[in-house]
């Protein structure tokens, strides 16, 4: 007790270099879990992302599909199956998809396309396409007459005039691309919104249309009421052409999909691949989408999905992003331990100065009776107290900040968000809240802190007390 | 399509050749009958069936085929209702596709050629392919044997070092009385066998003992087959050159 009594008192005895030393543990903390934060928060967003726009979390399929994704190895659409599976009690919704490739074309362009078959209100439950409709798009003549309006700042008209043929679900993301500021918003954003608008259409069952990608629409050449040619193979290769009117475009947040993928109703897709009543995948949506849940639930559907079906998770069906994921993963720890390792001989100097600056002061204590071993202990606390505090403020400056982050994530707006989207990203990154990670970023900034001690130590074991006092 | 032409003039060589004899013939000679009837004979109409045979499906489509020469080929299908009217059309080494569901002629580019035409066993390139079973092989008699009761040459081809053909040797029966190929067998260069095909059924159409029915059948595709069965045809009915243009694959029915 005494000896923390007394590690305490010295800490405070030098304020300054106490200071300096914690805050360097705190920096090595707060950039590890911030920076951690980022980047698994990122890895969140991108699986959610595309998950729920696209696999979801789990999906029944004919056994053969995955390996080879043909219109043959499809299944009846099985009504019962299907009840069988809403009653498990992790399953929200079963959305029914008939998903394949063709041709799309218009004049003479032409393009490999995703052709996929939706249930149009079903859909809403999974990947929401009626939420991803373009309302807003700033083409030439709404550029135009941005330009043209006296009220709109030369700042937006520039932006706008970067921005060109880009396209908005939602008004937020024009208003940060454009820069304007939510103090301004209210007088700028009505005229902006009018000039903008898109007058946009959803499919129907049963009625023949296309919603199309905003970037394929843009490079067909294609808008409302044009018509597109599809061709491709069908069910036991027979023909599958069609052609028809496009009634929607709709911005997948995936650029990837977004220049490649045409909605079509489920039964007007199977009719063109002469396959009515088949479907490639019954994806189901989750209530709880941890992986453990969702683990229990695979299992659980396993044992009713039988015959020639299968059961896939979304791990298996985004290998590719997974395993891109891991890399970039693996890449973000080395960055992390480069900084570690700054961090680490930041913290290693001021102990190693401390341990300098008080070599007399050592050389005193032993002098005048005190034994190596109480005074290292002693100087072990002094050590153990910098690293608690420095930690600890550390983490709660972190927390706060990715607390904070969590529910505003870092939206990039103006020429930054262009070159997001130019590398077919999100202009976002987002962060992961507070996890496992944490603990480990702690306990490795503790050890670089006990690591630390090691050299105070064997200085004072070591030290000549007759050369400690000249020092 | 090639296939229809390539079973077409054998039809015709079986016509023209019946009385030959091929006891003092070479073995190019020999191919060079069986396969004169490519350049010799004029034109042909004919409606044909195509059963496409895989391990859990099968799939049989109707077409009418017009050809003239080696240059010209017309194909309409005819069944089922859903590809109904759609034209194929061959013009010396091009080939185009009119497909009425969504009225686009499409020529077919290079990278289709390995693909199968109608889903079937038979490529677009098989029924393009220029080169010759004359010119481009050299020509030995290895044999005679019987196929289904009839007595054949036994002729292997090897392609020529320079010529540009896919196989790198053929081997083919050749009926010695009716001068039919009633047997083929395909191998790429490495000296597997690709593909088998057997000519039978044979009978009397419009005045010609040809062979109705072929059978092609992939060497590494368990349960796969592609039958062709000629129900009806007609020689050298006159069929005009223009008959075979990008315009008339809208109209011919």
């Amino acid at each position: 007790m005494n000896n923390l009594k007394m590690a305490w008192r010295n800490l405070w005895r030098n304020r300054r270099r106490t200071l300096i030393t914690s805050a360097s543990v705190l920096f090595a903390v707060f950039f590890a879990l911030f920076f951690r934060s980022l980047q698994l928060g990122s890895y969140d967003h991108m699986f959610k992302n595309a998950i729920e726009s696209y696999t979801g979390y789990i999906q029944v399929q004919q056994k053969d599909y995955w390996d080879e994704k043909i219109v043959d190895n499809t299944f009846a659409y099985d009504r019962q199956l299907e009840q069988q599976l809403l009653a498990d009690k992790n399953v929200e919704a079963a959305i029914p998809r008939f998903e394949s490739f063709a041709l799309a074309s218009n004049g003479p362009q032409t393009k490999g396309v995703l052709v996929l078959g939706i249930d149009p209100e079903k859909e809403n439950h999974l990947s929401k396409v009626s939420e991803k409709m373009v309302r807003y798009r700033l083409d030439a003549e709404s550029i135009s007459k941005i330009g043209q309006d006296p009220e709109i700042p030369d700042k937006v008209k520039e932006l706008a005039r970067l921005f060109e043929d880009n396209a908005y679900t939602n008004s937020s993301r024009l208003q940060l691309d454009l820069g304007i500021s939510d103090k301004d918003a209210p007088v700028i954003m009505p005229s902006i919104e009018s000039f903008t608008s898109f007058e946009n259409g959803y499919i129907k069952m049963g009625e023949p249309g296309v919603l199309v990608g905003d970037k394929l629409s843009q490079y067909l050449q294609l808008g409302i009421g044009d018509t597109i040619v599809l061709i491709g193979q069908g069910y036991h290769a027979s023909t599958a052409a069609g052609k028809y009117e496009i009634k929607g475009i709709v911005k997948i947040p995936l650029p990837d999909i977004d220049n490649k993928i045409v909605y079509l109703p489920l039964d007007i897709c199977q009719g063109l691949y002469n396959a009515e009543g088949n479907l490639t995948s019954l994806a189901l949506d989750v209530v709880d989408n941890r992986d453990k849940a969702i683990d229990e639930t695979m299992a659980r559907i396993d044992k009713i999905v039988t015959g020639d079906k299968r059961v896939m998770g979304w791990r298996e069906m985004n290998e590719v992003m997974v395993s891109q994921m891991d890399a970039d993963n693996k890449s973000g720890m080395i960055m992390i331990a480069i900084l570690y390792l700054v961090i680490a001989f930041g913290v290693f100097g001021t102990v190693l100065m401390l341990t300098a600056e008080r070599k007399r002061e050592f050389g005193v204590l032993v002098a005048i009776g005190m034994q190596k071993k109480k005074l290292a202990s002693v100087m072990t606390a002094e050590m153990l107290l910098i690293g608690l505090i420095g930690m600890l403020s550390g983490a709660l400056v972190a927390t706060v900040i990715i607390l904070y982050g969590v529910g505003h994530p870092i939206i990039f707006k103006g020429s930054m968000a262009k070159m997001f989207e130019d590398y077919g990203m999100e202009p976002m990154m987002a962060f992961l809240g507070i996890n496992t990670y944490f603990l480990w970023q702690i306990f490795i900034v503790a050890l670089m802190v006990l690591l630390s001690i090691v050299y105070p130590l064997s200085k004072i074991f070591k030290m000549k007390v007759v050369n400690a006092l000249r020092a | 399509m090639k296939k229809q032409i390539s079973l077409l003039f054998f039809l015709l060589a079986a016509g023209t050749f019946a009385t030959v004899t091929g006891q003092d013939l070479s073995p190019k000679e020999i191919v060079r009958l069986a396969d004169e009837k490519f350049n010799g004979e004029k034109t042909s109409t004919s409606l044909m069936a195509m059963t496409i045979v895989r391990p859990t499906w099968e799939r049989t489509i109707e077409f009418k085929n017009w050809t003239s020469g080696k240059e010209y080929a017309l194909t309409l299908i005819t069944a089922p209702a859903k590809e109904k009217g759609q034209t194929f059309l061959k013009r010396q080494n091009e080939m185009w596709n009119w497909n009425p569901t969504i009225s686009r002629l499409i020529k077919l580019p290079p990278s289709m050629m390995s693909q199968g035409w109608m889903g079937s066993d038979y490529t677009n390139d098989d029924i393009l392919k220029e080169s010759s079973v004359v010119n481009d092989y050299d020509h030995e008699i290895v044999g005679e044997e019987e196929i289904n009761g009839r007595l054949c040459y036994k002729i292997k081809m090897v392609a020529k070092e320079n010529a540009a053909v896919i196989w790198g040797h053929q081997i083919r029966w050749i009926d010695k009385k009716d001068f039919l190929f009633l047997k083929s067998e395909l191998y790429d260069e490495d000296g597997y066998l690709v593909r088998t095909e057997t000519g039978m059924d044979i009978k009397n159409m419009d005045g010609r003992v040809i062979p109705t029915r072929i059978e092609l059948v992939p060497a590494d595709e368990e349960g796969q087959k592609t039958v062709i069965e000629i129900k009806q045809i007609e020689f050298n009915k006159p069929i005009n050159d223009s008959f075979f243009s990008q315009q008339n694959m809208k109209r011919v029915r």
